[in-house]
């Protein structure tokens, strides 16, 4: 029996393929209404609900919901918006605000029960939210030191010697202009997908073992793949909120490093 | 090292190494660029030699620029 015979035995413990995990049928008929989609938009409304009933009628002295939101609201200005816009922070607060907790609920969707998908796993999402930061960056850039001035401070970052920017110009231009958003978008994506592949993984083990195919020798096995799951989903969680934090933090950066140009 | 300029307002932002997240890009777009060139080259002069060459003086000119930049 060689390998390819072992692969289509329906006996045969058989690790689940991408297909299978992200090429998800369109809900009723509409090719692009998938699985991805409606979490989308059902994430943009959980946020809005979350913030909605935080703020509506917001007392003095918070409490509960208002009191949790809060904490949120000062971890993005102290930790996402002060150290990279300064005292333009609190003006761009909103779009922090929105893009760190959308994302951090897109991800999230991941391991809440039912739904388990992280949004981002799809490379469509976090293209559209790192083009529009793209689109913004360079805006603000060419707004607030000029056509010239924003490729020149971009490209030419003082204090090198003349004849040496010849050959880092182009590394420059290359690594902010097409490098940098490609991997905003890339690092939020990848680690959505692995680790939506790895908890998949493990948790098919655990169902294989344990139910569909429960054999002595097996059994240990499935054991492992449940404690592996449950471990390992609660370390996607903290990926998720790591990846929404960078996320958020990058295009904190690109804003700022727009806004004030390198001295 | 060079003498530095006195930072006009602290309240300015950029107070945390935030250049560091540009490393990674900077290396990638060294050898991309470099490498890129020695592959053309290459292709253009049927040789084998410029693209290793390209790519290696790319990322000693990428850890140049991050060590001016981060270091200097």
């Amino acid at each position: 029996m060689n390998a390819l015979t072992l692969l289509a035995d329906p006996d045969t413990f058989r690790a689940p393929t991408p297909e299978e995990l992200f090429q998800l049928a369109p809900v009723g008929g509409i090719y692009w209404l998938t699985k991805p989609v409606i979490l989308a938009v059902l994430s943009a409304i959980v946020v809005v609900a979350i913030f909605w009933s935080a703020f509506a009628s917001p007392k003095l002295v918070p409490r509960g919901m208002q009191n949790v939101v809060e904490m949120g609201y000062m971890f993005v200005r102290d930790e996402i918006a002060r150290p990279f816009l300064g005292k333009d922070a609190d003006r761009w607060m909103g779009f922090m605000l929105s893009i760190f907790f959308l994302v951090l609920v897109w991800n999230l969707m991941g391991v809440v029960p039912l739904m388990q998908f992280p949004v981002a796993s799809h490379l469509a999402f976090p293209i559209v939210l790192a083009g529009a930061i793209y689109i913004i960056k360079i805006y603000l850039g060419v707004k607030h030191q000029g056509p010239v001035g924003y490729f020149k401070n971009m490209m030419f970052p003082p204090g090198l010697p003349k004849g040496i920017y010849v050959l880092l110009a182009p590394m420059e231009f290359l690594s902010n202009m097409i490098i940098a958003p490609f991997t905003h978008a890339v690092r939020l994506f990848a680690n959505m997908f692995a680790g939506h592949t790895l908890i998949a993984f493990f948790s098919m083990v655990g169902y294989w073992f344990l139910f569909e195919k429960l054999t002595p020798l097996g059994a240990p096995i499935g054991i492992i793949g449940v404690l592996v799951t449950i471990v390992f989903t609660a370390f996607e969680m903290f990926i998720q909120f790591l990846q929404a934090f960078l996320f958020a933090m990058l295009a904190s950066m690109y804003i700022g490093g727009s806004l004030h140009p390198e001295h | 090292m060079s003498e530095k300029k006195d930072r006009p307002n602290e309240d300015d932002g950029r107070n945390f190494p935030d250049d560091a997240w540009s490393i990674i890009s900077t290396l990638l777009s060294g050898i991309l660029i470099y490498g890129g060139i020695g592959w053309l080259l290459d292709r253009w002069l049927d040789t084998v030699a410029f693209f290793p060459i390209g790519a290696v003086v790319g990322v000693l000119l990428a850890v140049y620029l991050v060590y001016r930049k981060l270091g200097g």
